[in-house]
């Protein structure tokens, strides 16, 4: 995972794919009597970054839940780059290239912050209790490397010099930025964004919308749920609106923005 | 519980080898703990075995309770399967010592692992009191199976492990307990600041870790939480062979929930975020065994053990009340205060 | 086996089970109002036989024993909750728990520095030894116990569902921060959950040591039982705790009867460990308000 370039910051056209990278049919999830996502479908093709809207409790939590693994759908399938992956645990479905940035970020307060970011690399690495235990040459290299890859990352995200810090001595906004460095050097090829914009500052959300225009420019996909629309339409190369579990809507920034369905259910609220 | 490992905050974004300077005071502290024969009397090189062993079943406690954040109250009960296991293999079947300590640990292993896949999907303190019940059906299994273990008295005639000519047996059983000791401590320290001691510290809910984080992150949560039992439990089997045929006789009383509960508090009081608070917690409370047993009763009258019940109680509220994080926190809290003393 | 055999079982299990049963239900309360799982509750069953006997080997009548012995042990309970668990009372519910740990290995220390090794015993309470029904033979302190359970699970209906100070309990279980605001103090609650705790394992323990006799350390096997009865059953609600600790008694009676040798105490935990690994939230399903 090499540091991300500058590139021109235009967003990609929704490719012209052949096999979409993730491919929800159907989807349905339940609490119990309670349906809280209806028979949902979304395509999401290389390159792109998805933008899920929709008032609380339209079921877009969930939806992020079903796809990283830690909810099993109660109808409908879920295709990851031609697999099925819907029912799978959640810690196959992170193997499978799917990593995750959560909502209220759960950093472990007791690790520092390179060393946060260096758990995100568990998914490609091997040593066990006895390799690490023991200090075999294996283990101290693959350590090694990943102290490296860590680094790098914060490094390229602008947090070079907090990286013994604490997580609970940084603000809020670095520490949503060691979150996406957790989740990016796991080298995924889909990232799930849980509400990346909560609680951040006007320059810290502009910094954040440029990362995420270089992140799908240089190849990696992103499946954002967020609350903030106007940022949202800056970013997102298409927009899905769901309401009370429904798909209500989808299309480009500009179209979604005048979609009368739209203005009403958020009017409705 | 949350307290960073001592050792992790050395850590600098330029890759190197740490300063070797600070490993001088360990080193000298394990010389002089490694020398007691030399030195002490029979007497305390006896007392610093029960040390060493105490401080192998704490320091799988650490691993299991401070990195993995599981209760567990029942080491006692894998301490004990190792002492009966190996002793029986010896005597009754007659077999040479060492491998019966391996085939133990093996056997011992696989127990836990049946049990940690059964009990490990709780969460929370409700574990400690399922542990703590097969603990006591350990120990009434082991009372009513009077035919293959000896019931209430128990075993005799343990033999000795093969040990070398010109030393006395103690002192051999001493310095392998202590060698143990260091190389389990180095074991832990190393698993703690490497990829499976941050995997466990991610799914460590008692230190602020959550386990669908740990599971979003690729982490086979069930799979580590089980592995950190068996290896707490090893621990243990090992430490009760040796133990056995240290002793000589070995009986179920020594295997109790007590014991389980003494371990806790021995890793509590010495502090859980770290390997070194299961030695300095062993050490503090057989300490305190050792004077009140042979003070107490003396100076104050009454029966021997229970000046140490009401110790072990008093300490261990005391801690929980005072220093929650256990002695091996007081460094960090005085240099934060001094710290904060200079107006940083 | 014959019908005699399975029917002294099966009462002397009902025995039993009513012991753990009143066990279970002092772990509730503390349990309902303070979510804190008092590991000491074995060594108040324990304290109330001991002073009992003690006070009635010094001439003390019967009653009057066993009433002083309760005032005792309730002030034991005051004590921890005021000294150990109240300061504590913002601590992770496993730090609370192993308070309550280390408040019942210095009882039990405390006891045999009093009290010393020895096993003691009280006469059962009516004289006679043994009753005979059916052609089984009970222990004449059994209808004692039996009744006592029964008295106790009334008296806690009552209290719990008719008076102000037990709604105001219960309401500080099920929301403390509504109960707060009403001008319950959670504090003055918790107090009287270890105190009514601590009474109901004094008598307990007064009633059982005619039977099972008393010595300083049966505390944390009690505790240990009981708790696992208390979960069985499901700790959610009184009736789950009564079920669970009937369950134990009785599959310890029935192993003891019908296996030979002496593993029914093994059997009965193991059987009941691994209902409660199957079922971790209870036999009994939960309703929306308890009880």
């Amino acid at each position: 995972m090499t540091a991300i370039d500058v590139r021109s910051g235009r967003l990609p056209v929704g490719g012209a794919q052949q096999v979409p990278l993730l491919d929800i049919r159907g989807l349905s999830a339940a609490y119990g009597e309670l349906l809280v996502l209806k028979d949902v479908d979304l395509r999401v093709n290389t390159g792109e970054l998805i933008c899920i809207i929709g008032p609380n409790g339209a079921g877009k939590t969930t939806l992020l839940k079903l796809v990283n693994g830690l909810l099993k759908p109660s109808g409908g399938e879920i295709w990851f780059q031609g697999e099925r992956i819907d029912g799978r645990p959640a810690y196959k479905v992170a193997r499978c290239g799917i990593t995750q940035m959560f909502q209220d970020i759960q950093l472990c307060p007791t690790l520092s912050v390179v060393e946060n970011v260096m758990t995100g690399c568990h998914v490609w690495t091997r040593s066990g209790f006895l390799a690490t235990g023991f200090q075999s040459r294996g283990a101290r290299v693959e350590e090694s490397v990943i102290r490296a890859v860590a680094v790098e990352q914060l490094n390229s995200l602008g947090l070079a010099g907090r990286a013994s810090a604490w997580p609970r001595q940084l603000s809020w906004g670095e520490q949503k930025l060691v979150g996406l460095a957790r989740a990016l050097v796991a080298r995924p090829s889909l990232v799930l964004l849980d509400e990346p914009y909560g609680g951040l500052v006007q320059d810290e959300i502009d910094r954040l919308s440029c990362l995420l225009r270089e992140l799908t420019v240089s190849g990696m996909t992103v499946l954002m749920v967020e609350h903030l629309t106007d940022v949202v339409m800056d970013v997102a190369s298409r927009v899905v609106v769901l309401h009370y579990g429904e798909k209500i809507a989808e299309g480009l920034p500009q179209e979604i923005r005048r979609d009368e369905r739209v203005v009403a259910s958020y009017l409705g609220e | 519980m949350m307290n960073p490992i001592a050792g992790t905050k050395t850590i600098s974004p330029v890759a190197g080898r740490p300063n070797a300077g600070r490993y001088i005071p360990y080193v000298v502290a394990a010389v002089v703990v490694l020398s007691a024969p030399v030195w002490a009397g029979a007497y305390l090189v006896s007392v610093l075995t029960i040390v060493g062993f105490h401080a192998v079943l704490a320091l799988g406690l650490v691993l299991l309770t401070g990195l993995a954040g599981q209760v567990s109250l029942g080491q006692a009960m894998f301490f004990g399967m190792g002492a009966y296991l190996s002793a029986l293999l010896t005597v009754r079947a007659g077999l040479p010592a060492w491998p019966c300590i391996l085939v133990a640990a093996v056997i011992t292993g696989v127990g836990a692992a049946l049990i940690g896949f059964a009990v490990l999907r709780l969460r929370g303190i409700i574990v400690a009191g399922v542990t703590l019940t097969v603990n006591l059906i350990f120990y009434y299994l082991v009372m009513s199976m009077g035919q293959v273990t000896g019931g209430a008295t128990g075993l005799t005639g343990i033999p000795r492990l093969p040990y070398p000519r010109g030393m006395p047996y103690s002192v051999f059983i001493f310095a392998f307990v202590w060698i143990g000791v260091v190389v389990l401590l180095v074991f832990s320290l190393n698993v703690a600041r490497s990829r499976s001691g941050r995997a466990l510290r991610v799914l460590n809910i008692l230190a602020g870790g959550g386990e669908d984080t740990a599971q979003v992150l690729g982490i086979n949560t069930m799979k580590y939480k089980v592995s950190a039992f068996v290896v707490a439990a090893i621990f243990a089997s090992i430490g009760g062979s040796v133990y056995a045929h240290y002793t000589g006789v070995i009986e179920p009383g020594s295997f109790h929930v007590q014991l389980s509960v003494l371990v806790a508090i021995m890793v509590i009081v010495g502090g859980v975020a770290t390997p070194w608070g299961a030695i300095v917690g062993a050490t503090l409370m057989i300490g305190i065994t050792e004077v009140l047993r042979a003070v107490a009763p003396i100076v104050l009258g009454g029966p021997t053990g229970a000046y140490e019940l009401v110790a072990y109680g008093a300490i261990l509220v005391a801690t929980l009340l005072f220093l929650p994080q256990g002695l091996c926190s007081l460094p960090e809290r005085v240099r934060r205060r001094r710290r904060a003393d200079d107006g940083h | 086996m014959e019908a005699s055999t399975v029917l002294q079982s099966l009462i002397s299990g009902l025995t039993l089970g009513c012991i753990y049963a009143a066990l279970g239900l002092g772990l509730y309360v503390v349990y309902g109002v303070t979510r804190v799982l008092n590991f000491a509750q074995g060594e108040f069953v324990m304290l109330g036989g001991m002073i009992t006997v003690s006070l009635c080997a010094w001439g003390v009548p019967l009653f009057p024993s066993i009433f002083l012995a309760v005032f005792v042990v309730s002030v034991t309970g005051a004590i921890l909750y005021r000294f150990i668990i109240h300061p504590a009372r913002n601590a992770s519910g496993s730090v609370l728990a192993f308070l309550t740990v280390g408040f019942a290995f210095a009882v039990e220390g405390l006891t045999l520095l009093v009290w010393g090794w020895e096993y003691r015993s009280l006469t059962n309470f009516l004289g006679s030894s043994s009753i005979h029904l059916w052609g089984a033979t009970i222990f004449g302190q059994a209808p004692w116990v039996v009744g006592m359970t029964i008295l106790m699970v009334a008296g806690l209906y009552y209290f719990f569902g008719h008076t102000m100070l037990g709604r105001a309990l219960r309401a500080c279980a099920d929301e403390p921060l509504g109960a707060r605001t009403v001008g319950i103090s959670p504090e003055r609650m918790g107090l009287l959950a270890f105190v009514i705790a601590a009474a109901l394992g004094a008598v307990a323990g007064a009633t059982i040591t005619p039977l099972t006799m008393t010595a300083y350390n049966v505390g944390i096997p009690l505790t240990i039982k009981g708790l696992l009865a208390a979960f069985v059953g499901g700790m959610h609600r009184a009736e789950g705790v009564i079920v669970g600790g009937l369950l134990l008694g009785l599959t310890e009676a029935l192993s003891a009867g019908l296996m030979p040798g002496g593993y029914h105490d093994a059997i009965a935990l193991t059987i009941l460990l691994i209902v409660f690994l199957v079922r971790p939230r209870g036999l009994l399903p939960a309703h929306a308000n308890i009880e």
